[in-house]
């Protein structure tokens, strides 16, 4: 177990429905960063590090500006995709401060898709003519995540006979979550299984609640070393194992033939599992990102939780619903029901599950993993430990 | 043939890397000419040997259905009277390891089942721009009985 970086404070803005912050962008980012070195007990001048994924308008070096950061030591993304990335900033953060880079590292993601357009909704998209990375899927009407997982998972189901219960129950679970979390932009809009099925389709085999929400908000995570940590007022989460990546033989082009299907997270399971010398049925609590429920099911059976064979059953009865379940899983809510800051706000709740404060507190969590979104390379997965 | 999804739906940007497969009319796949790797999509080294040697070769033009997914919500707004629509992942015959992305058209949209056969038609269209003829390759079914 490695353990040499920390978890020292996390931050959210509100969460809200997609166009519905009254502040920006930027004003959300900079609340949750906020909101996290308070959290820390940090001053804002303490701060040095910055990472965030898949982000263009906010940049690090107006955000230390903005806040009255120190000096800046540390600023990274990761490569590629999106929500992929959101518990590899966790791998990069752990990076910065055990390899003595930066001090005290803050990762955010902010979304207002309101002020700017949604990620769905194939904006951009629009013009006349498709650039070569995406000709080869526009002119089809082959445009969004949904129908490329869509792809994905109809042929995973009839490879290994699933069936749409499998997917249902996933949906279920993070409603069912939602319900106990007050800060979940669903909390308050149970959801059964009537529902699910009967709500309309997006691309099958998915529902509208087979696929995340989209929203406004920002979430923040500061990490430090645990020798800084013993100065600081709060409780302290160890990262003990984190992985990024994709194995030699998965291609990032999706759909040829011999990485298809495939959600990117057998090497990312076998990585993380090697690491932290655990296996899965080790870990107490699963925050597993969902931009749909398909990806889920195909994610969990690569990390080795299940074969595919046996997923329906894995998942069936409730299996996933609440703090005793038998896998306490998305326990907030996660991006279907709580909110999608990316799953930025998922890698805050397998903390929270840590420090004892989750709206869904599972017993006793001394192992706590949060695997970033499946489909897209790399994948990643951040496992933290009992808090110091 | 018109466009599966309108005549005036968006047009792959013609480059050299994809020029081939959208105004052939025939199923157009990049292979290394050292060592007969076969890739898609297209790109400037040949993933096999890492050589540069690449050429475009015509396939025969059948090709099996690996995926497929009925669409229902309607991303574009000229898609709202074309729904349900079909996507497809298809291998094509002689490119080993190859799939592309496409239409199963002339049939149901929720006919179409994994494992079908299919066989390439081209639609036609003009890019605007510089008025070049593009052949879009589509797949249908081919009758089994």
């Amino acid at each position: 177990m490695h353990g040499q970086a920390v978890v020292v404070g996390v931050g959210e803005s509100t969460y809200y429905k997609h166009g519905g912050s009254p502040d920006t962008e930027f004003q959300l980012a900079c609340t949750a960063v906020q909101n996290a070195a308070k959290d820390a007990g940090l001053e804002m001048n303490q701060l040095d590090g910055l990472i965030s994924y898949m982000d263009t308008r906010n940049s690090p070096l107006r955000m230390a500006d903005a806040l009255g950061f120190g000096e800046i030591k540390w600023s990274a993304t990761p490569w590629a995709g999106g929500g992929n990335n959101s518990s590899a900033t966790m791998h990069l953060a752990d990076a910065a401060v055990s390899g003595g880079h930066a001090d005290y590292v803050v990762a955010f993601r902010a979304l207002a898709q309101g002020q700017f357009q949604r990620l769905g909704s194939g904006a951009g998209l629009m013009s006349g003519m498709a650039p070569e990375g995406l000709s080869w899927g526009l002119p089809y009407g082959l445009m969004t995540p949904a129908q490329e997982c869509a792809l994905q998972t109809n042929r995973w189901m009839h490879d290994h006979g699933v069936g749409q219960e499998a997917l249902a129950s996933i949906s279920l679970a993070c409603y069912a979550n939602a319900q106990l979390n007050p800060r979940a932009v669903r909390h308050g809009r149970p959801l059964t299984r009537e529902d699910y099925h009967e709500s309309r389709w997006i691309v099958e085999p998915f529902h509208l609640f087979d696929c995340c929400m989209e929203n406004d908000g920002a979430a923040a995570v500061i990490v430090t070393t645990p020798e800084r940590a013993k100065d600081l007022p709060g409780k302290a989460v160890p990262i003990i194992a984190t992985a990024q990546g994709k194995g030699p033989d998965i291609g990032i082009n999706a759909f040829q033939e011999r990485w298809f299907p495939n959600m990117y997270y057998g090497n990312v399971g076998k990585m993380i599992w090697e690491r932290a010398g655990v296996k899965p049925a080790d870990v107490d609590v699963l925050q597993l990102y969902e931009n749909f429920t398909g990806p889920v099911l195909m994610a969990l059976c690569e990390m080795g939780y299940c074969e595919p064979e046996e997923v329906e059953a894995f998942v069936a009865d409730g299996a996933l619903e609440g703090p005793d379940a038998r896998l306490p899983f998305n326990t907030s809510g996660g991006n279907i029901a709580e909110a999608y800051i990316h799953g930025l706000e998922m890698v805050v709740e397998a903390v929270r599950q840590v420090r004892g404060e989750s709206t869904c507190q599972t017993k006793d969590v001394e192992l706590s993993l949060a695997v970033g979104g499946p489909g897209y390379a790399p994948g990643s997965a951040v496992l933290f430990g009992p808090a110091l | 043939m018109s466009r599966y999804l309108g005549d005036n739906f968006i047009l792959p940007n013609l480059t050299p890397n994809n020029t081939p497969f959208f105004t052939e009319g025939t199923v157009q796949i990049q292979f290394c000419k050292d060592c007969n790797h076969a890739q898609h999509p297209p790109d400037d080294i040949c993933y096999g040997c890492q050589g540069w040697n690449l050429e475009f070769r015509a396939c025969e033009g059948t090709g099996t259905v690996e995926s497929c997914a009925l669409v229902h919500h309607p991303i574009h707004p000229a898609l709202k009277d074309k729904i349900p629509y079909v996507i497809a992942i298809i291998s094509v015959d002689g490119a080993p390891g190859c799939n592309v992305q496409g239409n199963v058209v002339h049939c149901e949209a929720t006919s179409v089942k994994i494992g079908q056969k299919v066989k390439a038609v081209f639609e036609e269209a003009v890019d605007p721009a510089t008025e070049q003829k593009l052949l879009i390759p589509q797949w249908e079914p081919i009758a089994s009985e």
